[in-house]
């Protein structure tokens, strides 16, 4: 067997399933409240039962949102001279024929990707709970419904792509989501800067 | 939206010029809702309950309000539901058939389908829902049961003077202007109201809202949030697979070649 490298300890993995379990739920019971969805409803026991998971999954979503700040918030604040190439080509996403510039563990997108969804997740959670506590005052609870939609269009624009990247688009990379390894060949082509930052090299 | 309902579509004409603040309509109406009585407070003014309550769907609303002939002038207003036929409580609702529209045009709720978020109690400009000890949207339905059997509203049965009219929306709005009543409020406020008012003096006199909406963030929600969360996802999905078909996924095979 090939020689693995841990890229994700298992308490980053366990907290990405938290995250990534709670997030796709809240979006379908977001639906389900935005467009009548009764039957997503009827799954639930309810609109009232609904509700209730909702709030609550939001709690859950939020704390391993924060959470999941120790594993990924220090590389998504740093940004180099590759990376900045790296938006030029695209990621290679858009040709297969363009020189991808080295990354590190993380390429801007993904960086970019978490920046916008820890933002987006807490003003996602702060205008929840305004809805879920606020009802007395109009003025919070109107700017909260409207703020807590615009952050689902973010959700449920940039939730899909990201699952896309790291599913079909990149075979090989869901293995990550599950083991925390990935095989040491593969990793020294993909992340030659992390590589050499842990001295495998 | 001009269905049958628009067609057929019933309404309240609430005219205080012939008001005297009898208030038989607040009685009726608790007597047919069965809802309890309210205690109140003396505080100095003929109205009372104070305002709209879960267990108060209609009241006089009084005002003095001297002029030069009358310095003594009293001022009734029927409050209740308006019926909207543009509903903001009906549009931001988030559980369905808590809120709806009944044949007659009315806008009812369902107790139990009410899963008490107050949203509709911030999305109506008229300040009418209110929620009661379970925490449940409780408001005036046009006493939709009895107009289901073709009965008048409660209130309109037991006013004696003839201020509070049930019937067919467009012909009690000809009646009202042949009458020649200056001003017939909510006649297009909202897409129409199901409860309008016949004024000689100005609404405003009455403490009527001028040129009534429904907030602007829920009308934005509405018109552009609610069709981009699908129209997003669904683009989103879309790209994503015409990406894997036309482009492709990241192949290593293809990279060493390249390389070398």
């Amino acid at each position: 067997m090939a020689e693995m490298i841990r890229k994700s300890s298992v308490d980053e993995i366990v907290n990405h399933w938290i995250l990534a379990g709670s997030c796709i739920l809240l979006m379908i019971t977001g639906y389900a409240f935005l467009f009548h969805v009764e039957s997503i409803g009827s799954v639930l026991g309810g609109f009232n039962t609904m509700k209730t998971v909702h709030n609550w999954l939001g709690v859950v979503f939020v704390l391993s949102l924060l959470y999941s700040m120790r594993h990924y918030l220090r590389d998504a604040l740093e940004y180099d001279a590759d990376d900045k190439q790296w938006f030029k080509v695209a990621g290679g996403y858009l040709s297969h024929k363009v020189k991808v510039p080295p990354m590190g563990k993380y390429n801007p997108g993904q960086k970019l990707y978490y920046l916008v969804i820890l933002v987006f997740g807490i003003v996602i959670a702060i205008s929840g709970f305004g809805i879920w506590f606020m009802k007395d005052n109009m003025t919070v609870m109107l700017i909260s419904h409207l703020v807590h939609n615009i952050a689902f269009c973010v959700f449920v624009i940039a939730v899909p792509v990201h699952i896309y990247l790291g599913t079909l688009a990149n075979p090989g990379t869901f293995k990550i989501m599950v083991s925390g390894t990935m095989p040491l060949s593969e990793a020294k082509k993909k992340h030659p800067k992390w590589i050499k930052s842990v001295g495998k090299v | 939206m001009a269905n049958d309902i628009t067609k057929n579509r019933k309404a309240i004409l609430v005219t205080p010029e012939n008001c005297i603040g009898c208030r038989a309509c607040q009685v009726a109406c608790k007597s047919w809702n069965q809802l309890p009585g309210i205690k109140t407070k003396n505080n100095g003014t003929y109205q009372n309950p104070p305002d709209l309550a879960s267990a108060a769907f209609n009241i006089i609303k009084f005002s003095e309000v001297p002029s030069q002939e009358n310095p003594v002038r009293w001022l009734f207003l029927s409050r209740r539901c308006m019926h909207c036929e543009d509903a903001g409580c009906m549009a931001i609702c988030p559980a369905p058939g808590a809120l709806y529209r009944t044949a007659e045009g009315a806008v009812a709720f369902d107790h139990d389908k009410c899963i008490s978020c107050k949203l509709c109690v911030n999305a109506c400009p008229f300040d009418v829902p209110r929620f009661d000890e379970e925490g449940k949207v409780s408001k005036c339905n046009l006493c939709a049961d009895r107009i289901g059997a073709e009965m008048q509203p409660s209130c309109v049965k037991t006013c004696p003077t003839g201020a509070l009219k049930f019937g067919d929306r467009n012909e009690l709005i000809s009646a009202a202007k042949k009458e020649g009543f200056a001003t017939i409020y909510g006649e297009n406020d909202l897409g129409g109201l199901g409860t309008i008012y016949a004024f000689k003096d100005k609404p405003k006199l009455y403490g009527m809202i001028e040129n009534p909406t429904i907030p602007s963030s829920v009308i934005f929600w509405h018109s552009y949030l609610k069709p981009l969360s699908l129209f997003g996802l669904g683009g989103v999905v879309a790209a994503a697979a015409l990406h894997y078909l036309a482009i492709g996924p990241h192949k290593e095979e293809e990279e060493k070649k390249e390389e070398v």
